[in-house]
């Protein structure tokens, strides 16, 4: 029996496996979970979910989202494309999205880092230091 | 209006001047107010985050690509896939004297309903131990008001000392008269204009405890007059693991706080099982691996870098202290369980209460056998280190005696004379709980036991004896009690002039 441990450990190996000279490469990754469905192992489909998780992670961390409340026109995508790949490395895929709640401004996403100049995260956060003040009083139990 | 108008403009201007990066991750998992979050690659151990809804987490356990999370608050409102974010501050809680008269939970928010918290200032719950070249020695006394404790078990400040016994036999007690001896001393020192006298204040850290429990001890200080220094951290038995968990830490930063102002604190955990019992929970949770009975492998160092907080700096550092007594409830007496074993090795020696002693109405049921301080008796009053320096010998041979005499045999006079002195020592430890005794007091009480003024009043009437010699110098002789406390020794002279109240008591009392 597969713990959760092993499948972990499993997955990770595999990812290992996967990315060459630092980039995940798509055709390993096809071929990986091809041999795992043919094999029927035991515990085969956690160690496929696993994978899973593990690849999206490393898609997330090499993929720059960037969110605006508008179109951006195209000018404005090339400095932004250029502007990633400088901090993130030129391997990076830089992919745009509409996001209409955003109101204006917009928001970068690379794995966990987020970099918020979005109209609706200003509000937020103004909405957040004028409310510390009233939040710092507990309700009485 | 204008000061509002001001201060929304400073507000936006700080929003507007720039567009920082933030560290994110997605809940995974969440339950048993844990939660399992991807991402947060930048987290640091014990960091406040952004769990969104209102709600922080502190991030416990760091792993490749996840982080095991605790949940301060309603985990319920928390779903897969929501945001979290880093805050970059470590837990910190509000520290300073706004905290004193006042009820606060483990984040330092008010429970008892009096408003805000007067306080700027903030401490990280989880701070480093004072090191070796910022201590002193202990050599300042904490009078606990219990004779049993002030004359043979003394505590000093800056010390650990460990209150354990099974449940009902009187640990929270002890610890409330201490308060209450503490906040009458402060009291008479702040009325007396003593400015040589450093007023102790006082943190109550109760973990796991009924809701009614903390409520009856708030009354009981309020009552006493002790809550204007006292502060009161609640983490009731219906908080989370986590805040349970977190509760004794935040005492501790408040208790800090003092000794870094050259002020002096004490600081009791009331108690450490149940505190054990809490982190054992989040441990388990958060799928750390367990060890003896559960445990995970470093609850010895959760007790350890929680105790060794309480210390006592130098001049150089301000010359403050945290005192700390920390409460254990064992099990049919068995010390030798893995926390209590843990935490006596820890502190500077136990005061260990008996069920036995309880039952047999010797209130407070010290064991004096099993009881010791390694420190205090350096912090202890010369005057008391005159008159009960022999009483802990006494009491042994008492015990010994005592059993030997069970069997009947016939006993020579020092013996039988021995045995009587024991009984009545033992008579005049019993005390009433909420009514700590003045150091000065307790040293004339004992002098006059030394001294043989009790060995003809009869064992039941000892008591009678003691509260009638208390009145008689109260009323009669505040000029001898002030000469104690100021001389802190009994000189010769003062000897003389105890010696002639004693005599003129002992002509008058029937």
């Amino acid at each position: 029996m597969n713990t959760p441990r092993q499948i972990r450990r499993q997955a990770k190996r595999l990812l290992h496996w996967c990315t060459m000279g630092g980039q995940l490469s798509e055709e390993r990754v096809r071929l990986a979970v091809q041999r795992i469905r043919e094999s029927h192992r035991r515990g085969y489909l956690s160690l496929l979910v696993e994978f899973q998780r593990l690849v999206k992670l490393e898609i997330a961390a090499r993929t720059a989202a960037v969110e605006s409340a508008f179109v951006l026109p195209d000018d404005l995508r090339t400095r932004t494309r250029e502007s990633v790949e400088k901090v993130y490395g030129p391997r990076t895929i830089t992919k745009f999205r509409e996001r209409p709640d955003l109101i204006g401004g917009m928001r970068i996403q690379v794995g966990c880092d987020v970099y918020d100049g979005s109209v609706r995260s200003r509000l937020a956060l103004l909405e957040h230091s004028l409310a510390i003040a009233s939040t710092r009083e507990a309700v009485p139990r | 209006m204008a000061d509002l108008l001001q201060e929304l403009e400073a507000q936006i201007e700080d929003i507007r001047s720039s567009i920082s990066k933030q560290n994110v991750g997605v809940i995974r998992e969440v339950g048993d107010g844990v939660a399992r979050v991807e991402g947060l690659s930048d987290a640091m151990l014990n960091e406040m985050l952004d769990l969104g809804h209102g709600v922080t987490g502190l991030a416990l356990n760091l792993e490749e690509n996840e982080v095991g999370v605790i949940v301060l608050g309603d985990y319920t409102q928390l779903e897969e896939g929501d945001e979290v974010r880093t805050t970059g501050k470590l837990l910190q809680v509000p520290v300073g004297m706004g905290l004193l008269g006042r009820a606060v939970n483990t984040l330092g928010e008010p429970v008892d309903g009096k408003g805000p918290i007067k306080s700027d200032v903030a401490y990280p719950v989880e701070k480093l131990a004072p090191g070796i070249i910022r201590r002193r020695q202990v050599n300042q006394p904490v009078q606990t008001g219990i004779m049993a404790i002030d004359a043979m078990i003394p505590i000093g400040r800056g010390q650990r000392e460990l209150i354990i016994g099974d449940r009902s036999t009187g640990k929270t007690t002890i610890c409330i008269d201490t308060i209450i001896s503490q906040a009458k001393l402060n009291r008479a020192a702040e009325a007396a204009a003593n400015k040589d006298y450093r007023p102790l204040y006082s943190i109550y850290v109760a973990i796991g405890q009924k809701q009614s429990n903390i409520a009856r001890i708030i009354s009981v200080l309020e009552e006493a007059g002790a809550m204007p220094y006292t502060i009161i951290v609640a983490s009731p038995a219906s908080d989370s693991a986590a805040n349970q968990y977190l509760a004794p830490f935040a005492g501790a930063a408040m208790g800090e706080w003092f000794m870094d102002n050259g002020m002096d604190a004490l600081i009791i955990y009331d108690d450490l099982s149940k505190h054990a019992v809490a982190y054992r929970q989040v441990s388990l949770v958060l799928k750390r691996p367990s060890g003896r009975e559960a445990y995970p492998g470093d609850v010895f160092y959760l007790h350890s870098r929680l105790l060794e907080r309480a210390a006592r700096v130098g001049e150089k550092y301000g010359n403050g202290s945290v005192t700390a007594l920390p409460i254990i409830e064992t099990q049919a007496g068995d010390v030798s369980a893995y926390i209590p074993t843990n935490v006596i090795s820890i502190t500077d020696g136990q005061i260990y209460l008996e069920t036995d002693l309880f039952y047999q109405g010797m209130r407070p049921a010290i064991s004096v056998g099993l009881s010791v301080s390694r420190v205090g008796s350096a912090a202890q009053l010369k005057a008391m280190k005159q008159v009960a320096g022999q009483l802990k010998g006494d009491l042994a041979q008492f015990r010994e005696l005592a059993a030997f005499a069970q069997f009947g045999s016939e006993l020579d006079a020092k013996t039988q004379a021995q045995i009587d002195r024991g009984k009545r020592i033992m008579e005049l430890f019993k005390q009433a709980q909420y009514n700590p005794i003045p150091v000065e007091i307790q040293v004339v009480v004992l002098w006059t036991i030394q001294n043989g003024y009790l060995d003809d009043v009869p064992v039941e009437r000892v008591k009678e004896f003691q509260r009638k010699l208390t009145e008689a110098l109260s009323t009669r002789k505040p000029d001898l009690l002030q000469k104690i406390v100021m001389e802190k020794s009994l000189s010769p002279e003062l000897t003389v002039e105890v010696k002639a109240a004693a005599d003129r008591f002992k002509e008058t009392w029937r």
